[in-house]
């Protein structure tokens, strides 16, 4: 069974509500991230459960991508 | 389409049997809006469930009617759900949920289906409410950590 990521992305320096979703590759600082078609940077990812199964749930922090 | 795989990937559905899986597809109607298109509206009455099995919403909260001004509090992606607030405390739609994606694919659970499910089989009723309650506590932290 392969991971499956639950992310919470926040969005800081705008006020962008935020997301969650389900990603099967786990985010990494400095990753490039789009939603609703905007661009941002990952800048922290921390655990925010534990993983149950093949679940893993984390918290991800966004910064808006330079133009 | 063959549901199993797309089910097999959403939290909701976690720890369940290939066969309650296959239980839980059979009262699934699948459903796709295009982008700007309303799946629930907020207080409207709600007897569905619904499982984002592609694409994107926008789920917006109209604080009060005094300042009906509806504001965007979270996106939500593939393998969430929502519509769980109202399922199972009969109360009405608590917020409106629109597409932000052409083709949108939801999986939509019926209330009554859901409950004859539950009932005729505990353990697929005490896994999928356990799930619930894990993802409800999910979106608790998320909103906590956006500051709102």
């Amino acid at each position: 069974m392969s991971a499956i990521y639950k992310v919470s992305y926040v969005v800081i320096g705008e006020s962008h509500p935020g997301a969650i979703l389900n990603t099967d590759h786990k985010p990494n600082v400095g990753d490039h991230i789009t939603l609703g078609g905007r661009e941002f940077i990952l800048v922290e990812i921390v655990d925010l459960m534990p993983a149950r199964g093949e679940f893993h749930f984390l918290h991800a922090t966004l910064r808006p991508a330079p133009a | 389409m063959d549901l199993l795989p797309i089910l097999s990937k959403v939290e909701l559905f976690d720890g369940l049997t290939d066969s309650e899986l296959a239980d839980v597809a059979r009262i699934c109607k699948q459903r796709e809006y295009r982008t700007g298109q309303t799946i629930t509206s907020q207080g409207e009455p709600g007897g569905e469930l619904f499982v984002i099995a592609d694409g994107f919403v926008e789920v917006l909260v109209s604080p009060s009617s005094q300042n009906p001004a509806p504001r965007t509090v979270v996106h939500l992606g593939r393998g969430q759900l929502f519509g769980e607030m109202a399922l199972v405390d009969y109360g009405p739609r608590s917020a409106t949920v629109k597409s932000i994606a052409d083709h949108t694919l939801i999986q939509t659970i019926d209330r009554d289906d859901f409950n004859r499910l539950c009932e005729a089989n505990h353990h697929l009723g005490f896994i999928v409410m356990r799930n619930m309650a894990a993802d409800l506590s999910f979106k608790l932290r998320h909103y906590h950590l956006t500051g709102r």
